[in-house]
């Protein structure tokens, strides 16, 4: 038989087969195996530090969306400014796919603490999603931290000084500035003092 | 399962390891195939010897059929594969001065290496040009880089943009790939050279 035949014979049947039988999509490579969600889950490189955040607000950073994952009650009662909500219990739905699978914004989700952000970076990382982070420690310390600065002790390093400058000039800049109990009119009437730079840290490392 | 060594099965150094007796195995096929004939290889431009298009193509649908086929039952993950990016002048403009070599040259980059191998001084000589070639484009890179950069694409796929299953398009595939061989002993059967 001539090679052309042969090889005829032998392709033709499984081209046909290959045709016929529907693509493979049980393997996903999105997913990520579990034990890497779990290095990276220990490296902790999902967190970004609430100073990164804050100074990113402050600056307005375009790349920046957080997204508040409580429920719509204390997203309402309370969010950082820009921020959207997400409650976790919708982050699936289709409306928000658009949102958390992209490659343009820094997403930054926060929770109370950080227990229910980190559900919510959990599976959008599984689902292999990039740009998605946690903001670190949460609500709360996001208020002890940025809107309520504690001055540092004064045999305290240059770099807590400085620190405590960016962090008091961010709060009052975000309507808090010491006064978060004495509400917004305060501030606002008050001149805003100028945001000392943060020193220069390097960019949050990528979850991937 | 796999790809091996992305997903960490194999190491990386076992994987070069491998690709070594690939590599050799490869080189064999080309040799007991007469590839390392230029007279054979230039042959397919002309017509009067096919065996360069169908051993390759018949390589390439093997391939395509065995991926698809382990991709099918789970056995690799298509999406992990690396492809290699398609910047579509450069692509072209390569294609033309590789396809201009081939013919004046009588080898491709493979089969020269297979040519030298065995002692053909035609094919040192070519391994020669290779190398001027590749050092020339490396040290007047910037020269280029606009052009070579141009028209990127990223990785597309054919039956992506047809918007076809990868499986329908490679049966057609097969089917213009079998054609092409008919059409290819055709050729030699009108254009037949005696003296080589």
């Amino acid at each position: 038989m001539k090679p052309l035949k042969l090889l005829a014979i032998f392709v033709l049947p499984l081209a046909i087969i290959i045709a016929a039988v529907p693509q493979n999509k049980t393997i996903n490579s999105t997913r990520i195996a579990a034990n890497d969600l779990l290095d990276d889950f220990n490296s902790k490189t999902q967190f970004i530090a609430p100073d990164a955040v804050a100074d990113m607000i402050v600056k307005k950073d375009p790349a920046l969306r957080l997204i508040d994952i409580r429920s719509q009650a204390e997203f309402e009662k309370f969010s950082l400014p820009g921020a959207i909500n997400i409650p976790i219990a919708d982050l699936l739905s289709d409306q928000y796919a658009d949102i958390l699978n992209q490659d343009v914004k820094t997403n930054v989700f926060y929770s109370n603490g950080t227990l229910a952000a980190n559900e919510a970076w959990m599976i959008t990382r599984q689902l292999g999603y990039k740009n998605n982070y946690v903001l670190e420690g949460g609500l709360n310390y996001w208020f002890d931290a940025i809107l309520n600065p504690q001055k540092p002790v004064s045999t305290s390093p240059d770099e807590e000084f400085a620190k405590y400058d960016f962090r008091k000039g961010a709060s009052q800049a975000m309507g808090g500035g010491g006064a978060v109990t004495a509400g917004p009119a305060q501030s606002s009437s008050a001149p805003k003092p100028a945001i000392a730079p943060l020193p220069k840290k390097k960019k949050a490392a990528g979850g991937c | 399962m796999g790809p091996l060594a992305p997903n960490g099965i194999i190491s990386e150094n076992t994987n070069m390891f491998l690709a070594f007796f690939i590599g050799i195995a490869f080189g064999w096929v080309l040799e007991s195939s007469g590839f390392s004939s230029s007279r054979k290889l230039a042959g397919v431009f002309y017509g009067y010897d096919t065996v360069v298009l169908k051993v390759f193509f018949t390589g390439a649908i093997t391939a395509m059929l065995g991926l698809l086929f382990m991709g099918l039952f789970g056995w690799i993950d298509l999406e992990v594969i690396y492809v290699n990016p398609t910047f579509l002048t450069s692509a072209i403009i390569g294609g033309v001065v590789m396809g201009a070599g081939f013919i004046m040259g009588g080898f491709c980059p493979g089969t020269s290496f297979c040519g030298a191998a065995i002692g053909k001084i035609d094919a040192m000589v070519f391994i020669g040009g290779l190398f001027l070639g590749v050092y020339g484009f490396a040290f007047t890179y910037k020269w280029w880089e606009k052009l070579y950069m141009a028209n990127y694409l990223g990785e597309p796929k054919v039956s992506k943009s047809l918007g076809l299953s990868d499986g329908l398009f490679g049966f057609l595939l097969i089917v213009v790939a079998l054609g092409m061989f008919w059409a290819a002993e055709w050729a030699e059967k009108r254009f037949p050279r005696e003296e080589y």
